[in-house]
């Protein structure tokens, strides 16, 4: 126990004060700050309100509806709700646009310019009939700003041809209110609370840090084992520590490492999503607007099944990695032998896809009840309903049974391996090894 | 009487095609320096690697310290250097020390102590924080050297532990291998350089193509080689001995290095007829000594002999 204590905890150390490592945790909470705020600093790029000017070119009240339209038009809502567009109608006559010329020279002006513009609305009678409109602007790129502007114009022009057929304005108003679409998700007959889109993010996210994880780390642990195959200390630790307590305080301590990084990059993200609102205000976006964006509350026992699965995911993994590694000599080899174990994580991931139209099909049924796939398959599957707890035990049972499977099978290969050096140890070597040991 | 250190009764151990060591049987003795010798490729580390259960023999069995345990169970007790020096380079020298400590046993605080008064003692002291791969090829081994031996192993096996030091280096090694027999302690220690076996053993084995020419100790070995051996060192005209010297009624063999020589007398040949020879030919003589043979020579002629047998033996057995 002792032994393999310092085994662990040297694998631990020395990954730990890598450069690799440090760099890595610090630049992941970066990264990943920078992927929250980075919406909303280009949200609020243009945060003030735009200044547009409406051609008015049209008979009648049209020129002022369009104006009236844009002009209230907001940016989030509530308390923090801001203009959208800083509107002025410019009155010309009935299809008269000698005007417009000299406006589109103002538009995409540096702000500083005075009279500068983003855009020009330009009405005309035609828009009624035709329903064509034009916009001459900075901004047509950005196809939020533009779906946005386009419902605003449409309401202005449904006000308009009711009202020239004579409808009364109050009934218009009410028929002409915007609408918003609140979403539930509802599985197993139970409403779940979370919007379809929060609980997407958080089975996509969840599954993908476990196989960025496997990917990482069992790459380290199969160069790790390389590195002590060719620089022979091997010989010296066979000599006082079992192949065993060799592969477990590895498979431990490389987790370990990896549980303390992805600990560090979740608490981050815990706490830039709480304190989201204090920063979008530093950053002075409307906190309203942060906290619209779709962060779903992991709950304790969805947080249980996940870590659960994830170790044991992680254990499964860096044993099967640990004794490809163990066959191989140099790094080529490696990354060519390990393709197999490769294919059963990038597999386990796509299969996710798969699911989320239906999480307790027979399909995702089965899955649960194979270890490779179950690290994936099943946290997701409690995410998106959360499964009996029968079900739960067994995939979680069969999951552990695969990794003890796994473990024997690589320490068979492992202490035999590790002191073979030469050529790569071909199928049918491997198979004696575990059959002999 | 106390049990040996090392019994290897008969082992043998066949990889792919060919047999690396063959039905051989080994007593160590507990205290002293044991010396297995042999040319390279005999089977030394072969040998080495089944006393200490890192591979098992395919016949044939190893018995530590008298008692049924495995060479990994006892590691408390044993010190191991194996051939292919190894340290993981991105370490720091003392924690790598202090790893390798734990690794036999030793508690975390008493390995510092340990590796640190070892350090100080093979003069390392101000490398202890540096990486291993800063060091120097001869630091490293000096490194390996303490973790073979700061838990005060009673069984020191050291594969090769000689070969690609400088000469200091290889006197401060030579003086603690000495210093840990002289405290009651085994070394096994494998070499194909005779001069040293030579100067530090108690007992030896020679191996060739897997299986023993000769054990026991090194004096006795002397012995029954016989004492007609000659040391010849020439002051001039060399070239005038090279008759006598090839005269197979006076020499049986002689191991020529230029000024100097080392003669078998050959059977029913004296000393007395090759000095009066030798006289004779008018070659000059600073040296005329009878000696027991070197063990270079003792090793030349038994390995010399085996190596021409054994391929007689392989084809007689096809």
């Amino acid at each position: 126990m002792h032994k393999l204590f310092a085994v662990i905890r040297r694998e631990f150390m020395v990954r730990v004060h890598t450069r690799a490592f440090v760099i890595g945790t610090i630049l992941g909470p970066l990264l990943m700050g920078f992927m929250f705020v980075f919406p909303m600093l280009l949200d609020s790029r243009s945060k003030g309100p735009k200044a547009v000017v409406v051609l008015d070119a049209g008979s009648g009240d049209f020129g002022v509806r369009v104006e009236r339209a844009l002009a209230g038009a907001q940016r989030g809502d509530g308390p923090d709700a801001t203009r959208r567009y800083q509107v002025t109608r410019l009155g010309a006559g009935v299809d008269d646009l000698a005007p417009l010329d000299s406006l589109i020279r103002l538009t995409g002006r540096r702000a500083e310019t005075p009279g500068a513009l983003v855009g020009v609305v330009l009405v005309t009678d035609s828009v009624l009939a035709t329903g064509r409109m034009h916009y001459f602007g900075s901004d047509v790129g950005s196809l939020s700003d533009m779906g946005e502007l386009q419902r605003t114009l449409r309401q202005a022009i449904i006000g308009e041809r009711l009202g020239r057929a004579g409808v009364d304005p109050a009934v218009l108003m009410q028929a002409t209110a915007p609408i918003d679409l609140q979403t539930s998700r509802v599985s197993n007959g139970e409403v779940t609370g979370q919007s379809g889109e929060s609980s997407f993010m958080l089975a996509y996210v969840m599954s993908f840090l476990l196989y960025i994880a496997l990917i990482l780390y069992g790459n380290q642990v199969m160069s790790s084992i390389l590195e002590e195959k060719s620089n022979r200390i091997m010989e010296v630790l066979v000599s006082s520590l079992s192949p065993f307590q060799l592969m477990l305080g590895k498979v431990l301590g490389v987790s370990a490492v990896a549980l303390l990084q992805l600990g560090i990059w979740s608490g981050t993200a815990k706490l830039l999503t709480s304190q989201r609102a204090a920063i979008a205000g530093l950053l002075g976006v409307p906190a309203t607007q942060a906290m619209a964006m779709p962060i779903p509350a992991i709950s304790g026992d969805l947080l249980a099944v996940y870590l659960t699965f994830f170790v044991l995911g992680f254990f499964l993994y860096a044993a099967a990695y640990a004794a490809v590694a163990a066959t191989c000599n140099t790094q080529q080899e490696a990354q060519q032998a390990a393709i197999p174990v490769t294919m059963c994580i990038a597999v386990g991931l796509i299969l996710l896809f798969g699911l989320l139209d239906e999480p307790n099909g027979s399909l995702a049924r089965t899955l649960s009840l194979i270890p490779m796939f179950a690290p994936f398959v099943t946290p997701v599957r409690y995410s998106l309903s959360p499964l009996p707890l029968g079900e739960l035990a067994l995939s979680g049972g069969l999951t552990a049974l695969g990794v003890l499977g796994v473990s024997w099978v690589a320490s068979r290969i492992y202490r035999v391996g590790i002191l073979m050096y030469g050529k790569r140890a071909s199928v049918g070597e491997v198979l004696r090894w575990i059959r002999t040991g | 009487m106390t049990a040996s250190a090392i019994h290897a009764d008969r082992i043998t151990k066949r990889f792919a095609g060919h047999t690396a060591v063959n039905a051989l049987s080994l007593d160590v003795p507990t205290g002293g320096v044991f010396g297995l010798l042999g040319p390279n490729g005999a089977g030394k580390s072969t040998t080495i690697r089944m006393i200490m259960h890192m591979i098992e023999p395919d016949e044939g069995q190893v018995t530590l310290f008298g008692g049924p345990l495995s060479g990994r169970e006892l590691s408390a007790r044993i010190g191991f250097l194996p051939e292919e020096r190894g340290l993981y380079p991105r370490m720091e020298v003392l924690e790598h020390l202090i790893f390798l400590g734990e690794a036999k046993g030793l508690r975390r605080q008493d390995a510092r102590v340990r590796a640190l008064r070892w350090l100080d003692r093979l003069g390392l002291s101000d490398w202890s924080r540096r990486k291993v791969q800063e060091l120097s090829k001869g630091m490293q081994q000096k490194v390996q050297f303490i973790g073979t031996l700061q838990h005060d192993p009673e069984l020191v096996l050291l594969d090769e532990p000689f070969s690609g030091l400088d000469p200091v280096n290889l006197q401060v090694m030579k003086d603690v291998v000495v210093e840990i027999a002289r405290s009651g302690r085994t070394v096994l220690f494998s070499t194909h350089i005779m001069e040293q076996a030579e100067r530090m053993c108690d007992r030896i084995a020679i191996i060739a193509r897997g299986e023993k020419v000769v054990d026991g100790k090194l004096s006795d070995v002397k012995r029954e080689a016989g004492n007609r051996h000659v040391y010849l060192d020439f002051s001039r005209d060399v070239e005038r001995a090279r008759s006598v010297l090839a005269d197979r009624s006076l020499v049986a063999s002689a191991d020529d290095s230029g000024a100097s020589a080392e003669v078998e007398l050959a059977p029913g040949a004296d000393a007395d007829r090759l000095l009066r020879a030798l006289v004779d030919c008018g070659v000059g003589l600073a040296r005329f000594e009878v000696a027991e043979p070197s063990l270079q020579s003792i090793f030349i002629a038994k390995v010399g002999q085996q190596a021409a047998v054994a391929p007689a033996q392989e084809a007689a057995r096809a």
